[in-house]
């Protein structure tokens, strides 16, 4: 079988059970639906991150959480009304401000003293910039933003299969924009920067530039995410934003593996419904992360490059898939 | 006209003197070689022609400009090339991709463009690859197109990088011992390829190498280093028969022996 | 935030608060430094073991109601088994692979720990803390300083751990050879030190203190699964000031922090001076002052 075809009619498939399926659940799981796709957002601007430049980030949360808290500050019932539309380009600026400033000091650091970067980033804005104190005309406070749904061409997305199409098409944009992104220039140029800094400077490109770039460009689309998020679930906590979220963005993107456009649904898939199983069968939520950490442990002690690009490698072998697509997934287990 | 001129160029590192005072010029279109035992300092006088090092003492002067201060990436796109003794290939990339690196920072496109597959965007990217396949099927390498880079034979890995560095359209190429893990054959077939890049790109050269017999086919001229010192020079037949160059390659071997 | 005008005459006994503070930091750090030196590994779940073991002195001598220094010893107890575990299950069989995979197992096991302690202990806020000492104290002679009891025992706890590392290390021959191990592995090998119990041993330490940290410092704070668990910043912070390889200076760095988060306090109000305080020092020093020369770049 044809690989670009394979592909494509696995997309595809994909879509169209993305789009379908949700159709036939109860509003109660269209919202679960539109998390996970929102999540599978977050996940995409890590894998830019990790997957082009080989850096890992443990705070992809704090980039949302400065998309979402402008949104609330900017379109919530409190404050401004203003719309979805102007407060959420907002957020993404403001988000990839986030990421250019941390960029910065991460252009000296690599792999772990950039996650300890990356960490102590997290923790800080836990700590200070997301407290209740600090700054409250931005963050709400006590009293959540409440920001409301967009409207598009008219139609107002209060109804959640609505919006979580939505959500869904934006995720398709994002994945595309990725994807062309890195089967283009800006993907050769990053892994060739992570393969090595010597010979790609030696071959002109400027590392600072690019290297912020990424970073940047990383934030703007967890920026992005934190928008959405601010809408779907209709109000602004900063404890949602935590670095404990960044911390399991990181730990699913390891489990379920950096590379793919399916990882990445199914990674959004895996933070919202896993929990949401737990709860109908009546186990604690703290159950969660306890599977999500031993799952962690084992993969990275067994099989480091990821469940789901494992299992797309072995279903590619066995229906002898393969080639170009090979040079194209970057592999976790390059960076760790 | 000279294009690029090294005054007095000295660098130390703890307590050894890697260059002292070398002091040489290149012509425009020459193929000038640089030999000398192990250890005498032509990888060093390489990375501080190319940007990764920098020189204590000495001028560096590429076609009248003063290279003094320029990162790396800047002397690139002046239009100096390198290929590194250790291969520093992207060797999880493609053969294709690995050459079209060096096309990308020189194309002008941002993310913003391949993102969203502007048109100016694809017209680059399809300009750089034609190019690119170019520059392989020049070298021989078409085959090995979508091949990884990492997995292939020293001596392909080698015309890879070479390739590598022609696709920066450069105007000087500097050869980090291009020969090194090629066997005979190979080796021939450099010596024989190089004239031929000059004549085709009209590129100047400057090439480092151990291997005599290269060394003495492709350069027009040649200088010895010894302890980061230039001790002779001149057209090939001259220098292989300078006692103090056979003094100098004696030396190391009878150390080796 | 507003600014209180009788800052500067808190500043004494706000001294003794941060030093005790810097105490516990220094406690955490220091254990912190050890596993990071020996092993190679930055242990982002350290936080996560001083609270785990701390619930467990929570456990014993508060639930159960046993004298408190059983629930202390309880706590060392706890750390050492669960540093021993982290290194022998997870640890020990990735040598030779690079530290940042370890690095991101040790956040599995802070998912884990984490959870396990709010799934057996409940993740509300507030818990009862393990009161060692009795709160009471006496006044510095000459001043309006008064230094409780437990303020005293923490410091004086700081103060015995960090001498008694510096004598392990320097003195005996385990920690001796957690000196050559830390230095290079494999000549330990070669003079018949077994860099696994070595290993082994620097996790358990480091852990214990973590855990003896943990109850020091809940008095201080809130104690809950989470609070303790973010210690580990500015154990961090600390261990970046001692260049993750000194542990003097990061003692020193600790103290320094302990003070630096608590004289703000006596001039503005609310807990985020403290914060930002802490993320300006932690961003600081891991950009600035930490070369990346002075990592261990090597696998383990």
């Amino acid at each position: 079988m044809n690989p670009a075809t394979a592909r494509r009619a696995s997309v595809f498939a994909g879509i169209v059970l993305a789009v379908a399926i949700p159709g036939l659940m109860t509003d109660y799981y269209r919202s679960l639906a539109a998390l996970a796709v929102i999540v599978a957002i977050l996940i995409l601007s890590l894998n830019l991150l990790t997957g082009f430049v080989g850096q890992i980030s443990f705070c992809q949360y704090t980039f949302a959480g400065l998309g979402a808290m402008t949104v609330g500050a900017l379109s919530g019932a409190q404050g401004h009304h203003w719309s979805f539309w102007i407060s959420m380009p907002l957020g993404v600026l403001f988000a990839a401000l986030g990421g250019f400033l941390v960029g910065i000091p991460a252009l000296r650091l690599s792999g772990l003293f950039l996650a300890i970067l990356t960490l102590g980033v997290a923790l800080g804005a836990d700590r200070y910039l997301f407290a209740n104190g600090t700054w409250n005309s931005f963050t709400g406070g006590v009293n959540p933003r409440t920001p409301s749904r967009p409207t598009l061409f008219g139609y107002h997305l209060t109804g959640q299969y609505s919006f979580y199409l939505f959500a869904f098409v934006i995720f398709l944009l994002v994945a595309l924009l990725v994807w062309n992104m890195r089967i283009g220039k800006t993907g050769r140029v990053l892994r060739a920067i992570r393969e090595s800094e010597v010979a790609a400077s030696t071959m002109g490109l400027n590392l600072v530039k690019w290297k912020l770039a990424a970073f940047t460009v990383s934030a703007a689309i967890a920026g992005l995410g934190g928008a959405l998020l601010a809408v779907q679930i209709g109000s602004v906590s900063p404890a949602s934003y935590d670095f404990l979220h960044s911390i399991t963005l990181a730990a699913v993107v390891v489990v379920a593996g950096v590379g793919s456009l399916a990882s990445a649904a199914i990674g959004g898939l895996f933070v919202w419904w896993v929990p949401e199983l737990l709860n109908h069968l009546g186990v604690n939520a703290q159950f969660f992360p306890l599977i999500l950490g031993t799952l962690l442990v084992t993969q990275l002690v067994f099989a480091p490059q990821g469940g789901v690009v494992k299992l797309q490698h072995d279903l590619g072998k066995l229906l002898k898939i393969g080639g170009r697509r090979a040079a194209l997934e970057p592999e976790l287990a390059e960076v760790l | 006209m000279a294009m690029l001129e090294l005054k007095g160029i000295s660098i130390r590192f703890g307590g050894v003197q890697a260059l002292d005072d070398v002091t040489f010029s290149l012509k425009r279109g020459e193929i000038l070689g640089l030999i000398g035992p192990n250890g005498a300092g032509k990888t060093t006088l390489f990375n501080c022609v190319s940007g990764v090092l920098k020189a204590d003492t000495g001028t560096i002067t590429y076609e009248e400009q003063d290279l003094k201060g320029l990162k790396t990436d800047a002397r690139a796109h002046l239009g100096i090339a390198r290929t590194f003794q250790n291969l520093q290939l992207f060797a999880s990339m493609t053969v294709l991709e690995n050459l079209m690196v060096p096309l990308d920072a020189f194309a002008a496109r941002g993310m913003v463009g391949d993102a969203f597959r502007l048109p100016r965007a694809r017209y680059e990217e399809k300009k750089a690859e034609e190019h690119a396949r170019a520059i392989l099927h020049f070298l021989g390498l078409t085959e090995h197109t979508e091949t990884i880079a990492g997995s292939l034979s020293v001596g392909l890995q080698r015309r890879v990088e070479l390739g590598r560095a022609l696709c920066l359209r450069p105007k000087l190429l500097l050869l980090d011992e291009p020969a090194a893990g090629l066997d005979a054959v190979e080796t021939a077939e450099l010596a024989a390829l190089l004239p031929e890049i000059r004549a085709r790109f009209g590129i100047t050269m400057l090439l480092v190498d151990h291997d005599m017999a290269l060394v003495m086919k492709a350069c027009d001229y040649i200088y010895v280093l010894d302890f980061g010192k230039l001790i002779s020079e001149g057209p090939p037949a001259r220098v292989s028969s300078d006692p103090q160059v056979v003094k100098a390659y004696l030396g190391e071997a009878e150390e080796v022996a | 935030m507003g600014i209180l005008a009788s800052g500067w005459s808190l500043l004494p006994s706000f001294t003794v608060i941060g030093l005790v503070l810097g105490g516990t930091y220094a406690l955490a750090a220091m254990g912190l430094v050890l596993i990071y030196r020996v092993s190679g590994v930055l242990n982002f779940a350290h936080g996560a073991v001083a609270m785990f073991s701390t619930f467990i002195a929570y456990q014993v001598a508060v639930r159960w109601h046993l004298p408190s220094v059983v629930g202390l010893l309880a706590a060392i107890a706890a750390g050492m088994v669960i540093g021993y575990i982290v290194e022998r299950l997870t640890m020990r069989p990735l040598t030779g692979r690079p530290a940042l995979t370890k690095v991101v197992i040790t956040i599995g096991w802070l998912l884990i720990l984490q959870a396990g302690a709010g799934l057996i202990w409940g993740a509300t806020s507030y818990h009862e803390p393990v009161h060692l000492v009795s709160r009471s104290g006496f006044r510095l002679i000459g001043t309006q300083v008064v230094i409780g009891y437990d303020q005293l025992t923490t410091l004086i706890v700081a103060l015995v751990f960090a001498v008694a590392t510096a004598l392990l290390l320097k003195r005996t021959i385990l920690g001796t050879s957690m000196r050559a191990v830390a230095d290079d592995p494999d000549t330990g090998k070669l003079w018949g030190i077994s860099v696994n119990r070595v290993t082994a041993a620097s996790w358990m330490a480091g852990s214990a203190m973590a855990a003896v940290a943990g109850v020091l410092i809940t008095p201080l704070i809130n104690f809950n699964t989470y609070s303790l668990t973010l210690i580990v910043i500015d154990a961090f912070t600390a261990a970046l000031i001692g260049r993750l390889t000194s542990l003097p200076w990061t003692f020193v760095g600790a103290m320094f922090l302990g003070i630096a988060e608590t004289y703000p306090r006596a001039f503005f109000n609310g807990a985020g001076v403290s914060s930002l305080v802490a993320f300006i020092l932690m961003l600081a020093t891991l950009a600035f002052l930490f070369r990346p020369g002075f990592s261990r770049g090597r696998t383990v």
